[in-house]
């Protein structure tokens, strides 16, 4: 039978091979491109990786491991391979409380957390900072990960406590292991408090460190002659006696051993609840970071939430596939340098940024209008075109029109956001590192609004106009929609949001080149849709953050010679793997999901770019 | 400036390439009365309702449709979104629903499309927006009651079954509130209790709500029973019309069912 199952496996078939060629090749690919010839904006003798450096290698065997573990995925699924029958594929919801629900969770999250511990330690030691050339009361927010790390940790146990009070769990199934009795469960409950305790701990005076810790080791250390670190390992620990004493009762013999999995389910409450809370953190958990993760949260994540959300209402809603985006972006950034007073030419009025805001909405709204109208009537690919030669134009223009842009060269001055009205006097000065949150909740300012108005659009008859339109553009035109309308709106409104970013991050820069507007800008908000989800305004929030974080993170932590024009090799990765396993992106919204589903099924073609069907009318 | 007649087709040639698809059809239809249209496949029929919905455009002819509420307009030449503003909707032969939307949804967009709210409206749920919102809401469940899908309100419109699906047009067509509405084989692939039911539903659309009806169907016992009158298109050409009693008797249109040797005189 086992011998069976082997053989099995090793039967390739021809889907086998493409999925393991394409695999393979995305890692050649990602290989190549960040080779010497890649990076033309440095000089060569500038470029420190050659085809032989060790990260070259590292996507090589990416690919092919890729490669591997998409066939044997493939063959599990199928039914080939394990248990031998066909596993459906599970939505996220599923999922996660199959994972909740699982009766070797603690023996799973205490082998995470190990793992967690261990993989902190390596981060600490292979970042830039050497904690020992330090004096001891500098060790502090710059090791903010190491929070970030205890605040995870918290909020799984948290979690874990929760579910476990609410729904007790069944008898395990599996053999009684070394790690699920119920004193392995207490000392890993202590082990997380530990954890948290020394990591998060927002009463310590100083932050911990794994490195230092290591090299000066427990004694005469502030962590372990503090009161707190004892109380949250007592509250670990208490969370671990929880858990055992759940499962003790749950223990009991009862008729059905396996429980139906229940989707959660989301309720209004919740949700706004939910929103709250995210308000609250984005709000106050800046003020606990150092300067240079705000400004990065300002300069990159932020920014990039903003875009992302403008090209989501193009992309995600409309079904339109813009690729121009950035020229919207580049709009917005030399309207405002122009109404500053940073370029060769002079406008009437010399204003401050926050009135540059409204012209750079018209100006961009009226060029969106101007782009879509003679060509939203295109579909899919050729509109994709369209917008890239739109993009490429203005960038084209910006370097080039050196009487009225600066040229190439870029402009500096660009004017900032100052208030003097009744009570409010301030002056940003883009530069000055006290600045950098005053810009965030500038943009956070200019975010959430944003965030509530693209939701009840979402809602509206215009969303399910949009919707018609992406799903069915005939059915919709015979209701009455008028597509190049809808169409030409998302555009105008995408655009607009990208001309509000724009002058956000021209005025926090003080300057401009036209290099920030080249087309890698608009294919990576493109990619920040599409890992989050397409049409979710959530989803896509979440992607700008989490890739935001893990760009600067590469830049914190250099495991393999991470420089800055690295970054589209692991944006590759990142949406290669995007495609492979979860297509619909991380949260996907709900129709967009069901679309997905549709085509899969064969159901139209729900193809996300906007090709709508244009089969006979019959 | 009312009209007797609510649309007039006065010779209609349409042209693909060498293949002509209508060949100077004449139509017209009185207001408020059910019409149909006959004929074997690939007669022409479905082109004369693209023709009709301005999704295609004849070479030649017009369509003059007599709206009760504005003078009477040529549709030849008027995009899709327009003709149905002016008061013809349509279902099509294969449904096209939105799949991923759910029925209520569907049914939502086809009334919204008459409503004003653009999308400032929309972002700022201005009063008049939430007004709106809230007449269409009503008006769908009106909808959904007549077609008898309120039970399945919130179910996605691709896991409804093919009878279902089948009404939800209908009734998605009903919420731009035509004058005109164009059925295009409603029954096919029903079975014969579900047509039954059709059949009640299209006669009560004609009757209570006055909204008259153009049909396509192949199922003859349907056909005979609901509409007044009939046209009978074969190879393009209106070969028949006249009641059903007229049609059925009529030795050119059984020939052109039947396929005798008479039926090659109607070729071109």
């Amino acid at each position: 039978m086992r011998l069976k199952e082997r053989i099995a496996f090793l039967k390739f078939d021809t889907d086998d091979l493409r999925l393991g060629l394409t695999c393979f090749f995305a890692g050649v690919l990602l290989a190549v491109m960040t080779g010497p010839e890649g990076n033309l904006a440095q000089p060569v003798y500038a470029v420190q990786h050659s085809l032989f450096s060790s990260h070259v290698w590292g996507f090589l065997i990416f690919g092919i491991l890729l490669g591997a573990a998409s066939i044997y995925r493939r063959k599990i699924r199928m039914g080939v391979l394990g248990s031998g029958r066909a596993t459906p594929r599970r939505s996220l919801r599923v999922w996660v409380s199959d994972l909740v629900f699982d009766p070797r969770l603690i023996t799973k999250l205490t082998t995470g957390l190990i793992a967690l511990i261990a993989a902190l330690i390596i981060a600490d030691f292979t970042g830039p900072f050497v904690p020992d050339k330090m004096s001891f009361g500098q060790i502090t927010d710059q090791f903010t990960h190491t929070r970030t790390y205890g605040y995870i940790a918290i909020i799984f146990w948290l979690l874990y406590a929760y579910r476990v009070r609410k729904h007790p769990r069944p008898e395990s199934t599996h053999a009684p292991s070394f790690m699920s009795a119920p004193w392995a469960k207490i000392l890993g409950g202590a082990v997380g408090g530990l954890f948290f305790a020394l990591c998060a701990d927002p009463w310590l005076p100083v932050r911990f460190s794994w490195s230092y810790f290591a090299l000066h080791g427990p004694s005469n250390n502030v962590f372990f002659h503090h009161w707190t670190t004892y109380l949250w390992t007592f509250a670990g620990a208490l969370v671990g006696f929880q858990a055992a004493h759940t499962h003790y009762v749950a223990a009991k013999p009862s008729a059905s051993r396996i429980r139906r999995v229940r989707p959660i389910k989301v309720s209004q409450n919740t949700r706004l609840a939910l929103y709250g809370g995210a308000l609250f953190v984005a709000v106050e958990a800046p003020k606990f970071i150092s300067p240079y993760w705000q400004e990065s949260i300002f300069q990159q994540i932020g920014i990039f939430c903003l875009l992302a959300i403008g090209l989501n209402v193009v992309v995600g809603f409309a079904g339109l596939l813009d690729l121009g985006y950035v020229a919207f972006y580049a709009l917005g950034a030399y309207t405002n340098a122009y109404l500053t007073n940073a370029l060769p030419i002079h406008p009437p009025i010399v204003v401050n940024a926050f009135f540059s805001i409204p012209f750079a909405i018209l100006v961009c709204m009226v060029a969106g209008v101007l782009l879509g109208l003679p060509t939203l009537r295109l579909r899919g690919d050729y509109l994709a075109i369209v917008t890239l030669g739109f993009g490429e134009i203005i960038y084209v223009l910006a370097s080039n029109l050196t009487n009225i842009t600066d040229g190439a060269g870029g402009t500096a001055a660009v004017g900032s956001f100052s208030m003097n009205f009744w009570f409010a006097h301030f002056a940003l000065n883009g530069l000055a590192i006290t600045d950098d949150l005053n810009f965030y909740y500038l943009l956070l300012a200019f975010i959430v609004p944003i965030l509530f108005l693209f939701n009840s659009l979402n809602h509206s008859k215009v969303g399910r106009s949009w919707a018609a339109i992406r799903e069915d553009e005939v059915a919709a035109a015979s209701l009455g929609i008028n597509g190049l309308k809808y169409k030409v709106m998302a555009f105008a409104i995408g655009a607009s949001t990208s001309g509000v970013a724009g002058v956000l991050s021209s005025t926090k820069l003080g300057s401009l080149f036209p290099s920030d507007f080249a087309l890698q800008v608009s294919i990576f908000v493109l990619v920040l849709v599409i890992f989050g989800g397409m049409g979710s305004i959530t989803g896509v929030i979440i992607g700008a953050a989490f890739i935001g974080w893990i760009l600067q993170y590469l830049i914190f932590h250099s495991f393999i010679d991470y420089q800055d024009a690295d970054k589209f090799m692991y944006l590759g990765a990142i949406l290669v793997l995007t495609m492979i396993f979860r297509p619909q992106g991380m949260l996907p919204a709900k129709r967009r999901l069901r679309e997905f589903q549709d085509s899969e099924a064969g159901l139209g073609s729900a193809d996300a770019m906007g090709t709508a069907p244009e089969g006979p009318l019959t | 400036m009312t009209n007797e007649n609510i649309v007039e087709v006065k010779d209609l040639t349409l042209r693909f390439g060498g293949v002509t698809s209508l060949n100077n059809v004449s139509l017209v239809q009185r207001r408020g009365e059910m019409l149909a249209v006959i004929g074997p496949n690939g007669a022409g029929k479905t082109s004369l309702f693209n023709c009709i919905t301005g999704v295609y455009r004849p070479q030649e002819g017009s369509i003059e449709f007599h709206s009760a509420h504005r003078d009477a307009v040529n549709i030849v030449g008027r995009q899709p979104h327009r003709v149905n503003q002016l008061g013809i909707a349509r279902t099509f032969q294969t449904s096209r629903m939105f799949n991923a939307l759910t029925t209520f949804e569907n049914i939502k967009i086809g009334v919204e499309s008459r409503q004003k709210t653009g999308p400032i409206g929309a972002m700022l749920r201005l009063p008049r927006t939430r007004r709106e919102e809230h007449e269409s809401d009503e008006r769908t469940l009106e909808l959904l009651e007549l077609v008898e899908l309120t039970h399945r309100m919130n179910t996605p419109a691709d896991s409804l079954p093919y009878g279902d699906r089948r009404r939800l047009e209908i009734a998605r067509a009903l919420g731009t509130n035509p004058e005109l509405l164009l059925l295009d084989e409603p029954a096919a692939g029903t079975n014969p209790s579900e047509k039954l039911e059709l059949a009640q539903l299209i006669r009560k659309i004609n009757v209570e709500m006055g909204t008259s009806i153009l049909l396509i169907e192949h199922d003859m016992r349907l056909v005979m029973s609901l509409a007044e009158r009939i046209y009978v298109l074969n190879f393009g050409l209106v070969i028949a019309s006249g009641t059903p009693s007229e049609i059925q008797q009529n030795p050119e249109v059984v020939a052109a069912y039947l396929g005798t040797t008479e039926s090659e005189g109607a070729e071109q």
